[in-house]
């Protein structure tokens, strides 16, 4: 049932639920994962079907090794899933990986994926080249995106001599410096004071403003710095309203 | 040509990244041209010991050794692709690159680009320095043709160094460089000519691309005889280059495929 994050998507759909399947901007449909091989190996992802239309922040919850994680790689293309499709903007990531990466902008867990050893101009410049923004639109691409996440002071710096909170205002930077259509943010929190996470409210809704769309994913009980749209939690390997 | 542009500037930007990061360990080269100033008088002192004309008649051993030493560096080099991208993703860097346009294929090409393009650049100046510090009489004339020999004796060892990251993205293991550069530079005839081998074992010589890449860098350098024929010599390089570059790009994307699947893709 797409939209309202059940798993019965392969029944009819009722016309509001079809019209919303077709204007939705990131689709999952009927996603199945399975972890560990042979009597080791249990699905993390039954089934999981969620429209997420553009213009809206989709929170997804669920206890730790619920398979949020799990399901934001298999939109990033990184984990192929065992069965069913995900969609963005009309493209699957098989048949166009360019074009369907052009829109996505994905944030791991975590505090990894910076050069020690690189300044943080040269990490946006890269990244900027990496996703393909045109010649002439990285310049503007990185100035905004250094002031956007208040790193307009620690352009030189390097990645190693920046604190937890810079660090992930700078993770924030590189995931959203390509101006994607899609964001998805796998505890995005992480080590933010009250000034990063407002940065980020902001840079949330910028992509809402080019009616673009949001999957937030978090542990149950953290409390959320921006309002949700719709609310989800993973269960036992399905999507259920929260 | 023009969709390709931004992949070529993807890969240029990787290298950028990498040769700043390179230079900010600043006695990193330092410590290089050092271990091959003491590799140079190890090779020159062991050429006083070797009588003229053992091998062959239009070369020294020295000046033999160090077109050999070269070529293994940037051999050594394209099969340590494999550790460069085992260690971007012990680092969690290699995500951002799988999640780019770029994607893993273009991706694993331009992290492994730096390095062979260093050790290449490095072989240069090694050469050079064997010209100018210890005598090694280098053919003026043959020097721009040993580049596009050496350029396309790169391409088809970084090749090989794509195959074995291939097998450390779908195995989790890249075993095995280690024994294949020194058994490449060995049957390929980095240090002793090829005619010392026996017979038996010659063959292998001729299936890998490492023998007519050094057999024409001394050729066009040094002045020794080839082997074989130049144009045989620069047919296999060429076919080669042919088969193993699309080859190792096909294997790579099914390497990938295959750790999607399995999820293993971000292991190491």
């Amino acid at each position: 049932m797409s939209g309202s994050g059940s798993i019965s998507t392969h029944q009819t759909e009722s016309p509001p639920l079809a019209a919303e399947r077709a204007s939705a901007l990131v689709s999952f449909d009927g996603i199945w994962r399975y972890w560990g091989r042979g009597k080791n190996r249990w699905a993390v992802l039954r089934g999981i079907d969620l429209d997420v239309p553009a213009g809206t922040v989709t929170g997804i919850g669920g206890r730790n090794g619920a398979g949020k994680t799990t399901l934001l790689r298999i939109a990033t293309a990184i984990l192929a899933p065992d069965a069913g499709t995900v969609t963005v903007d009309g493209l699957r990531s098989d048949d166009s990986w360019r074009e369907y990466h052009q829109r996505v902008g994905f944030l791991s867990a975590g505090d990894r994926g910076l050069y020690n050893r690189f300044s943080v101009r040269g990490h946006l410049e890269y990244a900027a080249r990496i996703a393909f923004v045109p010649r002439a639109r990285r310049p503007t691409a990185i100035e905004e995106a250094l002031v956007r996440f208040g790193l307009t002071e620690l352009t030189g710096r390097r990645a190693d001599r920046l604190s937890q909170g810079q660090r992930q205002r700078l993770r924030l930077a590189l995931t959203v410096v390509h101006d994607p259509k899609v964001l998805l943010l796998d505890e995005p929190r992480n080590s933010l004071d009250d000034e990063g996470l407002e940065m980020l409210s902001r840079a949330i809704d910028d992509v809402l403003a080019r009616q673009g769309a949001v999957i937030w994913c978090s542990p149950a009980g953290e409390q959320q710095p921006v309002g949700f749209d719709r609310t989800y939690v993973i269960e036992e390997g399905t999507l259920r309203p929260a | 040509m023009g969709a390709l542009a931004p992949y070529a500037g993807a890969v240029w930007a990787t290298m950028k990244r990498d040769a700043l990061i390179f230079v900010s360990y600043r006695l990193r080269i330092f410590s290089q041209v050092m271990a091959m100033l003491f590799s140079l008088l190890i090779f020159y002192y062991v050429g006083k010991l070797v009588p003229p004309g053992a091998i062959g008649p239009h070369g020294q051993y020295f000046a033999f050794a160090v077109v050999g030493i070269v070529t293994t560096a940037v051999l050594t080099s394209a099969l340590g692709s494999a550790q460069v991208v085992r260690m971007e993703l012990m680092q969690g860097n290699f995500e951002r690159i799988l999640i780019s346009p770029l994607g893993p294929v273009w991706g694993v090409i331009a992290v492994a680009a730096f390095p062979i393009a260093y050790s290449t650049l490095f072989a240069g100046v090694m050469l050079a320095v064997a010209s100018l510090a210890f005598g090694v009489p280098l053919l003026t004339g043959g020097i721009v043709p040993a580049l596009g020999v050496g350029i396309l004796g790169a391409a088809c060892l970084a090749a090989i160094g794509l195959l074995f990251v291939a097998a450390l993205i779908a195995f989790k293991s890249s075993l095995g460089a280690s024994w294949v550069i020194a058994a490449l530079s060995l049957i390929g005839g980095a240090y002793f000519p090829l005619r010392l081998f026996p017979g038996w074992i010659r063959w292998a010589s001729d299936v890998q691309p490492y023998t007519p890449t050094v057999d024409l860098l001394r050729h066009l350098l040094i002045g020794t005889r080839p082997a074989e024929p130049v144009w045989l010599e620069l047919v296999k390089l060429v076919g080669f280059a042919a088969v193993l570059m699309p080859l190792s790009v096909s294997v790579l994307a099914l390497a990938v495929t295959v750790s999607r699947r399995r999820g293993t893709i971000m292991e190491f």
